[in-house]
């Protein structure tokens, strides 16, 4: 039991880091963000199983001393783990609901798209607000920034996160990234997570309303002046340039 | 039969116009283009009151109502939301730009120590 409980615990500490830093290197999830995401999602499981089995049975097998222990690293971790999901996810609804029900009073309703509303503000913005109860957002900046294909490509895009639930996957990476920021492995995992699941809308958008409107609508709202303030202008350019080029070059 | 939704908006657009506090009398009475009932009214109220969007304070024997903040002070709370700006984020919105960015930095901070 003890030998299964090491390499349990070897296991968890490798895809801990050594295989996400390769898979944070690796070039193919950009070509495959959809498995990309599954390897992702994998690999978390996996390693949150192996690190707690692996407490359980070297606990088991211990003397009674480092027993106990082992007991309460390894409960204190499973405690932990699930706490700050729920929390992070109780927290994500409760402020979910509340823009809902503001957007609710003050956003105009998109004519002819259900669930779709318009923000009376010059800023460009488009979201979207996943849930039972979803809606998507752009503002009047962006209806006068875009032509139609464009719109409709941003759309898809928003379109895409709602109904493959994207909130969702993003979720624990969200919550474990905030409480475990000191492994590398675990922030690692909510950057690439957040990236991909981009390139997967961007490829939905794509595949839908063609990657040129996509890559235009990319285009303009970020370079918009003004959209974001101080350094991050130029961050925020160069994502949006690397979407571009890679929805082009798909 | 309006929706409870546009009731909700129809009857915030009057409290946002009024200078005042309004009881549900005023608030009926202004709903020119509509004839609701006063409970109907009170109704509504109640919800707007129960989500925090209105106070009720009591005056004398009537109950008032006001909003709790301008139409502009929530327009910017949307604002905040949909450009991510707010400090303590959870993952509540997907934007077309910009959110992902943001953490990404903060990610690369951490990592980078």
């Amino acid at each position: 039991m003890v030998i299964v409980g090491l390499v349990l615990l070897g296991t968890g500490l490798v895809l801990a880091e050594p295989a996400s830093a390769a898979m944070a290197r690796a070039t193919w999830p950009t070509r495959a963000p959809a498995t990309a995401l599954l390897v992702w999602q994998g690999l978390g499981l996996g390693a949150g199983i192996a690190f707690l089995s692996s407490g359980v049975l070297l606990a088991l097998s211990s003397p009674l001393l480092l027993s106990a222990a082992l007991w309460g690293i390894t409960a204190s971790l499973a405690v932990r783990l699930l706490g700050v999901l729920i929390i992070t996810g109780v927290r994500t609804l409760r402020a979910r609901r509340r823009h809902r029900q503001l957007l609710d009073l003050i956003a105009t309703p998109w004519p002819d798209r259900p669930g779709a509303a318009v923000l009376d503000h010059p800023t460009p913005v488009a979201y979207c607000l996943p849930g039972l109860h979803s809606r998507l957002v752009v503002s009047r900046g962006v209806l006068d920034m875009l032509t139609g294909p464009q719109l409709e490509a941003v759309v898809a895009h928003e379109r895409a996160h709602l109904a493959e639930r994207h909130d969702l996957v993003v979720l624990p990476f969200v919550a474990w990234g905030a409480t475990l920021p000191w492994l590398s492995g675990v922030l690692r995992s909510q950057l690439a997570v957040a990236q991909l699941l981009e390139m997967r809308a961007d490829d939905v958008a794509a595949t839908q309303c063609g990657a040129k409107h996509l890559a235009a609508a990319l285009h303009r709202v970020s370079s918009h002046a003004g959209f974001t303030s101080g350094p991050s202008v130029s961050d925020f350019g160069s994502a949006a340039n690397r979407r571009a080029r890679r929805v082009l070059s798909r | 039969m309006p929706s409870l939704g546009e009731l909700e908006r129809t009857i915030m657009d009057v409290l946002w116009r009024a200078s005042s506090a309004c009881t549900a009398k005023q608030v009926q009475d202004s709903l020119i283009t509509r004839d609701l009932a006063t409970t109907t009214v009170l109704t509504v109220l109640g919800r707007l009151e129960h989500k925090g969007f209105v106070v009720r304070q009591r005056v004398g024997r009537a109950h008032q109502y006001r909003a709790t903040a301008t139409r502009e002070d929530h327009i910017a709370e949307l604002m905040t939301d949909a450009l991510g700006t707010a400090p303590d984020r959870t993952a509540a919105l997907a934007r077309f730009l910009g959110g992902i960015d943001e953490s990404e930095r903060v990610t690369a901070r951490r990592l980078l120590g």
